[in-house]
């Protein structure tokens, strides 16, 4: 037995060295090691198949067939839109397929039976969480970067500075982690796959069509209606002969032939309704495809081409109508321009209808001047990406404390028709 | 000499478990578990499908919390020192799990890493330990080309790349081809003479009976403690002794009124170490009985665990 002896002190010897470091208690917090190590061990297990690099190769054939139409159609000049196209493709292809991935991350891996020996060994639940969601993360990173060409070429024209460039993309990659986290979540609550999928696709749905749609359903609770009231001339009771002479003074515009007390006046009332969109506007601001334009650059309807930018785009318009939606409706308008026949004919009105050419004309410049005015303000109106970035953080941190939950062993409680390994 | 002395690890329970249970919902999947397992030797846990070995094992292992009772892993108590008690554990789970696309040394080499063995060190433990399960040939190959038994070889080679004083083996004979489950059989054998204690299920009970030092056996979440080792031990001493002339054989034995049991081709007879067992022949022969068989009888577990089933009935 004493060969046996010798192999065995062998044995020890090569692995004593490799033996790991004692540990205490039961960690559970990320490591930059730990984070490093799963994300590796992620990405080259999850490595695509054949098939996978075709669907890819697909995948990035369209986007790029968008990007090339969309630059042979549109003119020469300097133009954001391009540029905001391809943004609005990689905030797409990566809402796409980085929850898709992550909501499969674990429960498919307690499915294959390969989650469990990795919580025996030193990482933690955070090194598994994090490397888990960063793994499915960077494949959106990745998206970006095969894009690069179209994004780089169109940035070119589009008038964006570098900064504004990074702190939209940012807000892209920012915003498909938080999803990617989410994804990650409901893979650690829900046991088979296709029911976490299906929720995490679900979640984004509720955060990019669901808040469209509460903000149009929400638009009904602050509409308040605001009764308004008409006069015209009652042309049933007119006599033959008033109702002519009427006819005959449409015609002429001598208003000044007819009396008065022929042509009895009647009231109508009827109601419009004004929408308080300022009250419900942050549940628009919690649309993460909002908040991305939110963070996309302010252009001056007025002076964009002596800033050096190119005329407002997809973004900026964009941005007006959200800037419209948390104004609310213009306080002025909300006291209409009433429609008074009646005074119109005999009334002060009479005179204003006689109006100078010169009078009307500077009343026409002073509406133009106001609808600029409101323009002005709508486009500059600061921009407002916060409500979403702090729910998306909300999300993010939620969603990890769920799964480094779930990841943690010894467990408590088991996900209901699973078992460990 | 001093070298086998220092080989020799002092024997203490590296495993240690008393009164565990455990239930999922309204199943009670470990109703009472109580056993030991020391160190450099070879435990043996068997009892029928769904009796709670995996979720025992599991609860060894630091992945799931007992309900109730107390365990000590390598002098670890899993529900403070969870950590330090995965550590000390190498676990081959009965579900073969791996990652396809990765090679069998990549797969052991990142496994290595994720126990912070640095890669150069991980990556020569993984060579040595696929040497040692025999599939130093598939090494740069990917996991997904491995048929069962190489898969399980490989999921026994990522449970000792942290080298580890415990090892749980969760049916690790299952898929093996014959030749593969005696070198299991030797693998094993060495892990524990490396002072390692092993805890081992099994169904392959003719196996484990020339592996294991000890038996546990299981029966609806409870463990047979004494009861059990007494009826091991008291197989262990059944010797058949088959005659040409079984009558002749009986009467030899009956005259000088030894108890036996009748088979059709001959005796069984207690007899109680080799020793006797030795003279018992020699004794037999002597009356003129020409024996042509004579050795314990089948496998001491597999009797053990048939009485047991019958008592359930």
């Amino acid at each position: 037995m004493s060969t046996d002896t010798t192999t065995a002190s062998e044995l020890r010897m090569d692995p004593s060295s490799s033996r790991p470091p004692a540990r205490r208690g039961n960690p559970w917090a990320p490591s930059l090691h730990g984070v490093g190590l799963m994300t590796s061990i992620e990405l080259r297990r999850r490595r695509p198949t054949t098939k996978g690099y075709i669907f890819y190769g697909i995948l990035f054939a369209l986007v790029a067939a968008i990007c090339i139409l969309a630059a042979v159609f549109t003119q020469a000049d300097r133009s954001s839109a391009n540029f905001e196209l391809v943004l609005i493709l990689v905030l797409g292809v990566g809402m796409l397929i980085a929850p898709s991935l992550s909501a499969t991350s674990i429960n498919g891996d307690s499915g294959e039976g390969v989650l469990a020996p990795l919580q025996m060994s030193h990482l933690t639940a955070g090194d598994i969480a994090f490397g888990k969601v960063i793994a499915s993360w960077l494949v959106s990173v990745i998206a970006l970067v095969a894009l690069s060409p179209f994004l780089i070429y169109t940035y070119l024209s589009s008038g964006w500075h570098l900064g504004e460039v990074a702190m939209t993309i940012g807000a892209i990659l920012f915003t498909v982690l938080a999803f990617t986290a989410v994804g990650l979540a409901w893979s650690s609550l829900a046991a088979r796959a296709v029911a976490s999928v299906s929720l995490a696709h679900l979640t984004t749905g509720v955060f990019l069509i669901g808040t469209l749609v509460a903000f149009a359903i929400g638009g009904a609770l602050v509409t308040e209606d605001t009764g308004e009231r008409d006069r015209y001339i009652d042309y049933e009771q007119l006599t033959p002969d008033a109702q002519a002479a009427l006819e005959e003074a449409y015609t002429t515009g001598d208003y000044s032939t007819l009396d008065a007390a022929d042509y009895p006046c009647v009231d109508s009332e009827w109601a419009y309704t004004v929408t308080h969109t300022d009250q419900i506007a942050w549940i628009l601001l919690l649309n993460p495809a909002v908040m991305v334009i939110e963070t996309a650059p302010i252009v001056d309807p007025e002076t964009w081409e002596k800033d050096g930018r190119a005329a407002p785009g997809t973004f900026a318009l964009l941005h007006q109508q959200i800037s419209d939606a948390r104004l609310g409706p213009v306080e002025g308008e909300a006291t209409r321009w009433v429609y008074d026949e009646c005074d119109d004919l005999f009334g002060s009105g009479a005179e204003a209808a006689e109006m100078t050419e010169e009078e009307m004309e500077a009343q026409w410049a002073a509406d133009e001047a106001a609808a600029a005015e409101r323009e002005q303000q709508l486009a500059n109106l600061p921009r407002n990406p916060w409500p979403a970035l702090g729910v998306l953080a909300v999300l993010f941190l939620g969603s990890m404390t769920i799964v480094v939950r779930r990841l943690r062993v010894p467990y408590k409680k088991l996900r209901s028709g699973t078992r460990v390994a | 000499m001093t070298t086998t002395i220092e080989a020799e690890a002092p024997p203490y329970a590296a495993i240690a478990v008393q009164g565990v249970a455990r239930s999922f919902g309204d199943v009670r999947a470990v109703d009472n578990a109580t056993l030991t397992v020391p160190a450099g030797s070879v435990t043996a846990l068997i009892g029928p499908n769904g009796c709670g070995k995996t979720t025992l094992m599991l609860m060894l292992a630091g992945l799931l919390r007992p309900d109730e009772g107390t365990i000590s892993v390598a002098g670890h108590d899993p529900r403070t020192d969870a950590a330090a008690v995965r550590a000390a554990i190498g676990w081959m789970p009965d579900q073969l799990g791996s990652w396809d696309n990765l090679t069998c040394l990549q797969t052991l080499t990142l496994m290595g890493q994720a126990y912070r063995v640095n890669k150069a060190d991980a990556r020569a433990r993984g060579e040595h330990l696929l040497g040692r399960v025999h599939l130093e040939e598939f090494a740069h190959r990917p996991a997904r080309v491995l048929s069962r038994g190489q898969k399980q070889r490989l999921s026994l080679a990522r449970a000792l790349v942290h080298d580890p004083q415990v090892l749980l083996l969760d049916e690790p004979a299952n898929g093996l081809d014959p030749r593969s489950r005696i070198e299991l059989r030797d693998l094993v054998r060495e892990l524990a003479g490396e002072g390692r204690a092993v805890l081992i299920s099994s169904h392959v009970l003719a196996e484990l009976d020339e592996m294991v030092d000890g038996a546990v056996f299981m029966s609806k979440g409870r463990t047979m403690g004494d009861e059990a080792a007494a009826m091991v031990a008291e197989a262990r001493t059944k010797y058949r002794v088959d005659a040409l002339d079984r009558d002749a054989l009986i009467a030899a034995l009956r005259s000088s009124s030894v108890p036996l049991e009748e088979t059709d081709t001959g005796v069984i007879l207690r007899i109680d170490g080799d020793d006797n067992a030795a003279d018992a022949l020699a004794w037999i022969v002597g009356k003129g009985v020409r024996v042509h068989r004579f050795g314990p009888v089948g496998s001491a577990l597999e009797q053990t665990y048939m009485a047991m089933n019958e008592e359930r009935r």
